[in-house]
């Protein structure tokens, strides 16, 4: 007998392994406010991984106790006195518990490989631009921000403990002054407010689970919403009387500058999507809509952890 | 005192601008206005060399040469900012990726349509 809360756990995380992403993924919402749909897919995220491996948990060790800390106090103490519990110990509880230890194992271990991968490529990249860079464009206070010749316009920031924001010589030498700040404003945003770090688990566990359309949709979903969050932010701090359409031609700038890739380009249609949102901007979401979304995000994340902790249900 | 990373920057100046290979000593006296000490040069060559960005001749005494010219190295890295690595926007922020033409197209259309 299938306990009630396993059942609970693997139906949530049936749910959020598919219909829940693709629905959101799809919904209109999200370009109204980044953030609250931020908050959603790192709850989407988070909650999906302790349901699917909580219900395999719970279930393999159901045979040793009604509540998952008991269960797994009782567990570890079988190791040493060699005792099985009363109720007999079959074959798929020995799966589950297999399964549960190799998927945590992988998600944990798949994340940190990121971190240290992308940490040991920021590092390269920062050795070569400190030799390469010089100190430029100085109407950024804050941030230092270099300049690297390279006929292509581009900018991009490395994040760290000492954030190094870069515009190639391409950049600085064709855009108009009010378009660098906006590009400048924009990167300094996506520092400002590690957006590297919302990604990082996504690009993780897209990895992992190659298999996963949800997690393919998660990641291109975080990719694209930091993307327009980062606008949003760079906005305030764009001078003159038309702050959205200086940085739509920025955007429009790098875009017809940059080298054009073939038609299966990853991440097509965000350009689109950002330049549409500032140059017709969509009616902001009504005031009680992002509590709702923030209250839903972490609902979604008690309840896996709840029915993990709270004594079994039968 | 200057920064490591400010001396490594000179002595990557003085071998891509020389462009022939030059020994600790000749680089200690081409930056002769910062006073350093032989030792100080060959820390700094060995530290570039960690990097991978200077290698050293069997000659005697050894002459170090930049691996590759300034030009080759701004336009690697360009190359891996502008890629389409998987992780790359996770790694580095970049303004934009690239567009399709028809992409490109679009948005120059989006830009005329709108006051």
């Amino acid at each position: 007998m299938l306990p009630l809360s396993a059942l609970l756990l693997g139906l949530l995380a049936l749910a959020l392994a598919w219909p829940v992403p693709a629905v959101l993924s799809r919904a209109r919402w999200p370009r109204r406010d980044p953030v609250a749909a931020l908050v959603c897919w790192q709850a989407i995220g988070l909650a999906g991984g302790l349901s699917i491996i909580g219900a395999l948990l719970v279930h393999g060790l159901s045979p040793w106790g009604g509540s998952l800390p008991e269960a797994w106090w009782a567990w570890a103490q079988h190791w040493f006195t060699g005792e099985l519990p009363a109720q007999p110990v079959r074959g798929d509880h020995w799966v589950a518990q297999t399964l549960a230890a190799v998927l945590a194992l992988e998600l944990l271990g798949v994340l940190a490989l990121a971190l240290v991968r992308t940490a040991r490529t920021r590092a390269r990249h920062r050795a070569l631009l400190e030799l390469l860079v010089h100190r430029g464009v100085d109407e950024v206070p804050g941030v230092e921000a270099r300049v690297l010749d390279s006929p292509v316009p581009a900018a991009f920031c490395i994040p760290g403990a000492r954030p190094l924001l870069v515009l190639s010589s391409g950049m600085v030498e064709e855009f108009a002054a009010d378009e660098l700040a906006a590009v400048v404003a924009h990167e300094r945003a996506h520092l400002a407010e590690r957006h590297h770090l919302l990604l990082l688990p996504f690009v993780a566990w897209r990895e992992a689970l190659p298999v996963l359309p949800a997690a393919d949709r998660a990641h291109d979903a975080v990719r694209d919403l930091v993307e327009m969050r980062a606008d949003d932010v760079a906005l305030r701090s764009v001078p003159g009387p038309g702050p959205r359409r200086v940085l739509a031609r920025a955007i429009v700038a790098a875009a017809e500058g940059g080298a054009p890739t073939g038609a299966l380009a990853a991440g097509g249609g965000v350009l689109t999507a950002r330049v549409t949102r500032l140059l017709d901007p969509p009616e902001p979401l009504p005031r009680w809509a992002r509590p709702l979304a923030v209250g839903a995000a972490v609902t979604l994340v008690l309840a896996p952890t709840l029915l993990l902790l709270a004594p079994a249900l039968v | 005192m200057e920064s490591l990373g400010e001396l490594e920057r000179s002595v990557m100046d003085q071998l891509w601008s020389r462009a022939v290979p030059l020994s600790a000593a000749e680089l200690r006296d081409a930056l002769a206005d910062r006073g350093l000490a032989l030792t100080t040069v060959h820390t700094v060559l060995t530290r570039l060399e960690g990097k991978g960005f200077v290698r050293h001749d069997d000659a005697r005494p050894r002459r170090f040469a930049a691996v590759a010219s300034r030009e080759d190295h701004a336009a690697e890295l360009m190359h891996e900012v502008l890629g389409q690595a998987a992780d790359r926007q996770a790694v580095l922020a970049r303004f934009i990726g690239s567009a399709t033409p028809g992409e490109t197209e679009m948005l120059r259309a989006l830009l005329a349509d709108t006051p």
